[in-house]
């Protein structure tokens, strides 16, 4: 019995000894100087708002495509809540990050010098969308007064951070004079669009809102039974989705290096068959110049909402 | 309120009259304690207000209960699910090796005994110091843990294999501190009266003497990080939690089956490797609650040096433990003689098998996950840390947010004594026909003479209610919670629901446990007499059982109480749902304050759970 | 220079002096035995011997140091060269007996040293040598709480042993024992004693032994002495008084 404890000991020392060579590699990436060839990745991450397989794909063309842009490695980090993308950004993880509109404001307030630089051309006139189950017999309406249907309904948003899935759906709803409580049951938070559509479609809930884009492709890849679910009422347009930098990346790569990262982005084009890829699994036809200051209603929003501190 | 139960003035004055019976027991006024706590936490679930069922999920529930049949099977997702697997399994492991080290550490630095080592003559606090310190670690769930840890340590294993390590060593270093200091100390103090310094005295006398109840609490503690390993992974360390998370949300329930079935089989064989093993190793008991009394009695054995004496390890070689002598006989039968030399030597060779997996899988495990240790010493840390602690200060209350604090901690220690209530009564109810000294053959409850049908009715519900326990504790809570919101508009209830099925898994194991171990010849005794199967159960089996399910129940109360966030995080109602609007919208400052509820609540909790079991005694 | 030296000395627990205003000497290569019922003392006045308490008046010298005022580091140095055998031994059953033996080690190993002990036992040869003397060199290797109650006194005389101090003190070392047994590690005791020039203080329950093994004997009653004087000095009279008295208290 004392050989197994004394197995036990070594056994709990043994992997904490063993670590330490472990950290050697990346303590050397410092010292060295000589071999050049080991520049520190360029690390992209994007806000889990779809299917994280169809992210990582995505994501790994991407990757190809901006390492050969730029001359250095770059590297897809994946982030599996909305919130852990903000703060992996503000800690330095992640160099540069597709975020929605109200995550994209929280980052960037959280780090100073953070840069806006790129968007979809659908991105700058973004829609959600509210959906109902056909069984509540809720019509749809063109104007924020026909949200009144909805009083005494269940509704569901998506995740609690996202931009077309709650902030501003919540934000036309109050602007309407609707408060939450007058919804039947207390509001879900489905996390994710897909999640809304299918859970609306199946009646768990009567009402449920999202973004457009993401309701558009799945009725056109015929994934929603539209006898069974049906938009209800289109808000009017907001900026969304957006790609922001940190500065800091230029310490890295030279002072020129956000402005070869948006080039790059901008230079995306659909005529070329990887790239239109690109372009395709983004849902864009184009990527265009952003700035900082088209953000400021989603920020307003947030604050009034509280979502912004 | 416990000690001095109220005398009724008629029986103070009768004299020689037969004294009356006090009506107001302490077990009394705890029952009605409870009773009141359970309706006065039905309240605020609205039930009686507002709609809180769902009818519209009926249909996706419906859905997602069909799929357990045709769980996904392809190579392709069985792969993931493997995979997913191993991660999970090598996280509980570093998780688990991490959380010992460091509860051996704490748990020295806590024990009473240590310091009067080292300062024999004066008392110093530093011990309770400690303790006091460490129940705040305790008090915070793993998935808060975690969720800090990405704020300091960005995106990176650490961050998941400290979440676990972090709470978790707080509760070992508590556990193996009370087990040091229950440990005869006089062959310590024949070593430091020699001049031994008190840390090689330490290691010479007090490890190895409560060696096996260390090494069985912490394969206690293996358990319970697999079940946390795989609710770390929903925030994104990985594994099955992960995966499971993942399916949930896009509503793919054939391959949620199929990792589910992952996850039983991962906590299902550990489980029972485990619970073998400490058998082996003659501690049975997962936890030593309210067991002052059996242990301080084995300590007074091994104190009077009797040579050869019962239960011991060693002797238990020679003559198995007689719940091993019934499993057996009861599970193969009258078995033929080679599997038994077989399964002799297996058993035999148990300790020795353990020993060769957990220095295996320790080193292997730490390998693969790969966590960049450096980050605990590098001066990033530090300063994401102060970024931490600046965005977090100073804090400000003000009323409204004071009233709107009140609400949500009341709705959460509601949740978490429905939970409970419900944990506890269906784990009563599934404990005995879990047992297997009960109903089945050769068990308290079975006929001598039974016929084919009949014991195979009693092993069928054996194996059921069993299953049943294992599906209930191997879905995480936050998955459970998920599962519940199909059916139940956010809130209280969903949540409450949901820690209580999970609870309800491991009460009723731990209850089982209690039964198979229990002292059976007040029972035969009573049997002996011609008493009646449901007699022995009022007169012998309950009463000796009660005392310890409340016990396991009031701690797993705790517990509770601790989960109430996670089930929060997923949108069910209470604290956990305002700490989850919190996290997403960056409001270190509220989070604070909202943690600092949290623990108070949990402290609260504590307390009036441990008085309750104090008066149980 | 006496190797013990206790002045004036008081022991109080609560209300209850369990010594009182107890002055003594003790020298070198004496074999002194303390007699008296339950409750004289004895105990008490070997763990001040040892360090385990320090007095409540008065002072306790031991090897030339004033236990009282030393540091933990200090009283540990000094506490190395005394070496103490229990009536209930002590040992750490779950341990084999290699390590219980090993343990007279640990005052002057380091710790790395009585960590790999743990694991790989060390200095096996002097363990074996100890386990000789005292007669079960072949129980190296058992469990200790395998062991009957004689054998495991022996592996705590052996650890004395192994910790070689200059003097042993035994509390009711044979109390637990038969008498055929308690006569045969009383010889032990002497023998060792005797062949390595150490100093031996027991408390014994029978005058008997005391009589036969050793050449002084303090006889303590309701925590004072009432006798202290050589083996061949000792009148059955004054036993008689010592026990007798007893029963009229």
């Amino acid at each position: 019995m004392t050989r197994f404890l004394g197995f036990l000991l070594l056994s709990v020392l043994l992997p904490l000894t063993a670590c330490a060579p472990g950290s050697a590699p990346s303590a050397s990436l410092g010292n060295g100087a000589e071999d050049a060839v080991v520049t520190q990745p360029f690390v992209t991450g994007a806000i889990p708002d779809q299917d994280p397989e169809k992210l990582q794909r995505l994501y790994g063309i991407l990757s190809d495509y901006l390492s050969e842009e730029l001359g250095v490695p770059v590297e897809y980090k994946p982030v599996t809540n909305y919130a852990a993308s903000v703060t992996a950004f503000r800690v330095g993880d992640l160099d540069m990050v597709w975020f929605g509109g109200l995550t994209g404001v929280q980052a960037r307030l959280q780090v100073p010098g953070a840069e806006a630089i790129a968007q979809r051309d659908i991105d700058a006139e973004f829609y959600s969308v509210f959906i109902a189950n056909t069984d509540s017999g809720i019509e749809p309406f063109e104007d924020s007064a026909g949200l009144e249907a909805l009083k005494g309904r269940s509704f569901t948003f998506g995740s609690e951070s996202s931009t077309s899935g709650r902030l501003m759906p919540q934000h036309f709803l109050q602007d309407a004079g609707f408060d939450l409580s007058e919804f039947r049951g207390e509001v879900g938070f489905s996390q994710n669009h897909d999640a809304t559509i299918q859970l609306v479609e199946a009646g768990t809930y009567e009402v449920g809102a999202l973004n457009e884009i993401v309701w558009n492709q799945r009725v056109e890849a015929g994934a929603v039974d539209t006898s069974r679910v049906q938009v209800v009422w289109r808000t009017p347009p907001y900026y969304d989705y957006h790609w922001v930098i940190n500065a800091q990346v230029t310490e890295r790569y030279g002072d020129d290096f956000v402005e070869r990262v948006q080039a790059a982005l901008l230079k995306l084009d659909p005529s070329v068959p990887e790239q239109a890829e690109i372009l395709d699994l983004f849902g864009a036809n184009r990527f265009i110049e952003t700035q900082n200051s088209n953000y400021s209603q989603i920020e307003a929003v947030g604050r009034q909402v509280g979502k912004i501190q | 309120m416990t000690s001095a139960p109220p005398q009724t003035p008629a029986a103070a004055s009768t004299g020689p009259v037969a004294p009356t019976a006090p009506v107001w027991t302490a077990g009394r006024v705890w029952l009605l304690v409870a009773l009141g706590a359970i309706a006065l936490s039905l309240i605020p679930t609205g039930l009686f207000r507002t709609d809180v069922v769902n009818g519209g999920g009926l249909p996706q529930l419906g859905r997602f209960a069909r799929a357990s049949l045709t769980p996904d099977l392809s190579a392709e997702f069985l792969a993931i699910a493997g995979q997913a697997t191993v991660t999970t399994l090598f996280y509980a492991v570093c998780g688990t090796t991490l959380s010992v080290a460091l509860g051996l550490v704490g748990g020295v630095l806590m024990s009473a005994v240590w310091w009067q080592a080292v300062f024999p003559q004066r008392r110093r606090p530093f011990g309770q110091v400690l303790r006091l310190g460490l129940a705040v670690p305790r008090a915070i769930h793993e998935l808060i843990w975690g969720l800090f840890f990405v704020n300091i340590f960005g995106l990176d294993p650490l961050v998941a294999i400290l979440g676990i390590a972090v709470p978790y060593g707080a509760i070992v270093a508590k556990v193996f501190a009370d087990l040091l200091d229950e440990t005869p100390r006089q062959p310590l103090q024949a070593l430091l009266n020699s001049g031994v310094a008190p840390l090689p005295a330490l290691l010479y006398t007090l490890l190895p003497q409560a060696f096996l109840d260390l090494l069985s609490y912490s394969f206690y503690r293996f358990e319970c990080s697999i079940r946390s390993a795989a609710v770390l992974g929903i925030i994104g360390a990985g594994g099955l939690g992960y995966e499971i998370f993942l399916s949930l949300q896009s509503l793919r329930y054939e391959q949620l089956w199929t990792l589910f079935y992952a996850l039983f089989a991962l906590n299902g064989s550990v489980d029972v490797i485990s619970a073998l093993l400490r058998q082996r190793l003659d501690s049975p008991t997962r936890m030593d609650l309210n067991l002052k009394r059996q242990r301080s009695a084995r300590a007074g054995v091994s104190s009077a040096a009797l040579s050869g004496q019962p239960g011991t390890p060693a002797s238990l070689g020679a003559s198995r433990s007689p719940a091993w002598e019934r499993r057996t006989r009861g599970a193969w039968g009258l078995g033929h003689a080679l599997l038994t030399t077989l399964r002799e030597r297996l058993w035999q060779a148990l300790p020795a098998i353990a020993l060769l997996l957990i220095v295996i899988l320790i080193p292997v495990s730490f390998r693969w996950v790969g966590a960049d240790y450096s980050k605990l010493w590098s001066p990033r840390t530090a300063t994401l840390l102060g970024d931490v602690v600046r965005l977090a200060t100073p804090i400000r209350i003000t009323a409204a947010d004071g009233a709107q604090l009140l609400q949500l901690s009341l709705q959460t220690l509601a949740m978490s004594v429905l939970a409970i209530a419900l944990a506890s009564v269906g784990g009563i109810l599934l404990a005995f026909p879990a047992a297997y000294t009960f109903f089945l053959p050769g068990g308290l409850f079975s006929g001598t003479r039974e016929s084919r049908m009949q014991r195979a009715i009693a092993w069928a519900g054996f194996i059921a209610t069993r299953l049943v326990l294992l599906v209930c504790r191997a879905i995480p809570a936050p998955i459970w919670a998920l599962v519940a919101l199909f059916v139940f508009f956010p809130g209280i209830l969903p949540g409450a629901i949901a820690l209580g099925l999970h609870n309800l898994g491991i009460l009723g194991r731990l209850k089982a446990e209690v039964i198979e171990n229990l002292d059976q010849r007040p029972l035969l005794a009573l049997q002996a007499q011609g008493a009646p199967a449901p007699s022995v159960f009022l007169y012998g089996v309950l009463p000796l059982t009660l005392t310890r399910f409340l016990a396991y129940s009031l701690y797993r109360w705790e517990v509770c109480m601790r989960e109430t966030v996670i089930v929060g995080l997923v949108g069910a109602g209470g604290l956990g749902r305002l700490l989850t609007e919190q996290l997403s919208s960056f409001d270190y400052r509220g989070l604070v304050v909202s943690l600092g509820c949290f623990i108070l609540l949990t402290f609260g909790v504590d307390a009036v759970s441990g008085a309750a079991r104090r008066s149980l005694r | 220079m006496p190797l013990f030296d206790l002045q004036r000395v008081t022991q109080r627990f609560g209300d209850v002096a369990a010594l009182a205003e107890t002055s003594l000497s003790i020298y070198p290569g004496e074999r002194v035995a303390l007699v008296g019922s339950s409750g004289a003392g004895k105990s008490t006045l070997l763990r001040l011997l040892n360090g385990t308490l320090l007095p409540s008046q008065g002072e306790v010298w031991a090897l030339g140091h004033p236990l009282g005022r030393l540091s933990s580091r200090q009283r540990r140095r000094v506490q190395r060269q005394i070496g103490t055998i229990y009536q209930q031994f002590h040992l750490v059953e779950p341990l084999r007996v290699v390590h219980n033996v090993n343990a007279g080690h640990l005052g002057r190993w380091p710790l790395w040293k009585a960590v790999l002990s743990l694991v790989y036992p060390l200095e096996r040869d002097r363990a074996i040598a100890a386990l000789h003397r005292v007669g079960i060199p072949e129980k190296l290797d058992a469990r200790t709480e395998n062991l009957s109650g004689g054998q495991q006194q022996r592996v705590a005389i052996a650890r004395v042993l192994v910790q070689n101090p200059l003097v042993i003190l035994a509390d009711e070392p044979v109390s637990s024992l038969d008498p055929e047994r308690s006569r045969d590690v009383m010889a032990l005791l002497r023998e060792l004693v005797v062949e390595d020039g150490k100093t031996l203080v027991v408390s014994l329950h029978t005058v008997e032994l005391a009589r036969q093994f050793c050449d002084r004997i303090i006889g303590l009653r309701q925590g004072r002495i009432v006798f202290d004087a050589p083996t061949a000095a000792i009148s059955d009279a004054m036993l008689t008084q010592l026990y007798a008295l007893e029963d009229e208290g």
